[in-house]
């Protein structure tokens, strides 16, 4: 009996200093399951909310959490609260010597945190320790998810044409379980119109579309690239598309040609009126087709018909045009613009060149017939004649 | 009447012994006065053409009357041209102590204009033939107008009209030479100096009138 008493004791202590133990290891590190709650404690965390919801690798996040003392007539000194983690790296310092909180008041308490690990869903544990009141431990859960929206081509034509415009129609989509922000799509290529589509906040499993316009100048194989920005919180990520095009020359395309061309000098100021015909040879309608006088050194488009409007250029048909140009010393050859529209409203141009060829001293309506120069002869024949004869009969 | 233009001399001649009237002279100078009007209408209608972008709108108006006012201008100025070639002739005359009256020196002058209507007529063909294939530029700048007119007035056609015109000239003078002859009383060869130094002076005006435009 005297033996029993002592290994009873020991047992006794045994048992506690386990069951102390044991209490101590799950209160550091709980990695699973729901926060834990001390249901004595005057202190409580009634809420968190993580910013953003759901963080991508890397990005860089906030977690509030708000303390509340939930005793009715006294007030708790906080000493410390701190975030702890394996995974998730916390970036700001713990907070010190809080203060007091009065009955029935709350605290939000803010952790920077990034998210340095592969995807999935961690418990970072919040610690609050009071003075006068139990120690809080609360588990938060932070998902990690690197998915990024997406980009896709939406519709494009089967056919791009050289000079013809286009329309590609992208679709962007959002997988996350949070909204994304400022979420655009931008390129940098030169015929592509308009470099950057804004579409703002696209909320979770939703898609949008943007269009742009493309109107090659060259015909061979092009490789668009667009560029998907968004933002994750404050955290910015790009996703890139590139669409590959083969630009060919369109078959049914108008073709306007110039045939009939007279250059026919006026008088006076080296001005010459260009006449001829304008014919759409092509198998589509050119649509206000307008003929000019391009720039070039020494030429200078003159009134009344400094541009010729011909309007709807059917195919097959043909109109007139006219053009005053007056021609420098240096000049001999008069560009010719010719502007037309497709039926999308496309701007096409092309330019012919029309050699003016001088003629010194003279010009086509001022030259001189032989029959004109036959009738002064004989006018002056006659008029000296008549005062010869005049004077013979006198 | 037609042997003013075939025998002067005896026409005049003729003539003298009736009484003085302007009544057939009238009538000569201003059928040659509306030929020449023809000729300044065609002339103004290109000439307006060219200038009627140069001038402000409400002055367009008015610049379509110009070929008419011109036409009309050459008929009054063909009668005030008679009665100076007349008082210049009638001048010179009396340097040669020429005897007779205004009146009859303006008769014989005015059927000196037969031939100008001969020649008007032609150089009016001329004129419109030139005026309805030229092609003149629209100008815009006031500035550009000498540059438009000069060449349109020193056309092959507008000079070869002018020739024609000096030709005529020469006949015209040649009856006047006959004309005051015998309205003045004057010899032939001062009745030729009479009527040369002016019409030289014009003639001479004219050829440096072509040359320098």
């Amino acid at each position: 009996m005297r033996k029993t008493l002592p290994s009873f004791l020991f047992l006794l202590l045994l048992i506690f200093a386990i069951a102390f133990a044991i209490s101590s290891v799950s209160a550091y590190d709980g990695i699973s399951g729901l926060g834990t709650e001390e249901q004595e404690s005057s202190v409580m965390i009634t809420g968190y909310q993580i910013n953003p919801a759901t963080l991508m690798c890397n990005d860089v996040g906030t977690v509030t959490v708000t303390v509340k003392n939930m005793e009715s007539d006294k007030s708790v000194n906080i000493k410390d609260a701190r975030m702890l983690s394996r995974n998730i790296k916390v970036l700001s310092n713990s907070y010190f010597n809080i203060g007091r909180l009065g009955p029935g008041e709350s605290l939000n308490l803010t952790f920077t945190i990034k998210a340095t690990c592969p995807d999935g869903i961690y418990y970072p544990r919040i610690l609050v320790e009071g003075e006068d009141a139990q120690n809080i431990r609360y588990s938060i859960p932070v998902t990690v998810d690197s998915s990024s929206l997406t980009i896709g081509v939406k519709d494009i034509p089967e056919d791009v044409f050289k000079g013809e415009r286009a329309r590609i129609e992208l679709v962007v989509g959002n997988p996350r379980q949070n909204t994304a922000t400022a979420v655009k799509i931008a390129t940098m290529e030169e015929n592509v119109i308009p470099s950057e589509v804004f579409i703002g906040a696209l909320s979770a499993d939703e898609t949008k579309v943007a269009s742009f316009n493309f109107t090659p100048q060259t015909k061979s194989a092009h490789i668009l690239n667009f560029e998907l920005e968004f933002k994750n919180g404050d955290n910015y990520h790009l996703t890139a598309l590139s669409v590959p095009l083969d630009v060919t020359e369109s078959k049914k395309r108008a073709e306007l040609i110039i045939t009939g061309i007279e250059v026919e000098p006026m008088l006076g100021m080296k001005v010459y009126k260009i006449t001829g015909d304008i014919n759409n040879a092509g198998l589509k309608e050119a649509k206000s087709v307008v003929m000019k006088v391009g720039n070039a050194e020494g030429i200078e488009a003159m009134h009344p018909y400094k541009a010729y409007f011909v309007g709807l250029l059917s195919p097959d048909d043909f109109s007139s045009f006219e053009l005053d140009v007056k021609v420098g010393e240096n000049g001999t050859q008069v560009p010719l613009i010719i502007e037309y529209k497709d039926e999308d409203g496309n701007k096409f141009s092309k330019t012919e060149y029309v050699s003016i060829e001088r003629h010194q001293g003279t010009t086509s309506s001022g030259e001189l017939p032989l029959s004109v120069i036959v009738v002064l002869v004989v006018v002056a024949i006659f008029v000296i004649g008549a005062i010869a004869y005049s004077w013979k009969k006198r | 009447m037609l042997e003013v233009l075939t025998n002067p001399n005896k026409f005049f001649e003729a003539r003298k012994r009736g009484e003085e009237s302007l009544r057939i002279p009238v009538l000569i100078v201003l059928i040659s006065g509306i030929i020449g009007g023809i000729s300044a209408f065609l002339t103004s209608s290109i000439m307006m053409e060219a200038m009627t972008k140069t001038l402000p709108p409400e002055a367009q108006g008015f610049m379509s009357f110009m070929p008419i006012g011109s036409a009309i201008g050459a008929v009054i100025a063909s009668f005030i041209i008679w009665l100076i070639i007349a008082a210049i002739f009638f001048g010179i005359a009396s340097i040669f102590k020429g005897e007779g009256k205004f009146k009859r020196t303006l008769e014989f002058v005015g059927y000196g204009y037969i031939p100008t209507i001969i020649g008007g007529l032609i150089s009016a063909v001329l004129v419109y033939n030139f005026v309805t294939t030229v092609q003149i530029p629209t100008i815009t700048d006031p500035t550009e107008i000498r540059e438009v007119i000069t060449p349109l007035m020193k056309s092959p056609m507008m000079l070869l009209s002018s020739v024609i015109g000096i030709l005529f000239m020469l006949w015209s003078a040649n009856i006047w030479v006959f004309g005051l002859k015998h309205a003045r009383n004057l010899s032939t060869k001062n009745a030729l100096i009479t009527v040369a130094i002016p019409v030289a002076a014009y003639i001479l005006f004219s050829v440096y009138q072509m040359g320098v435009m």
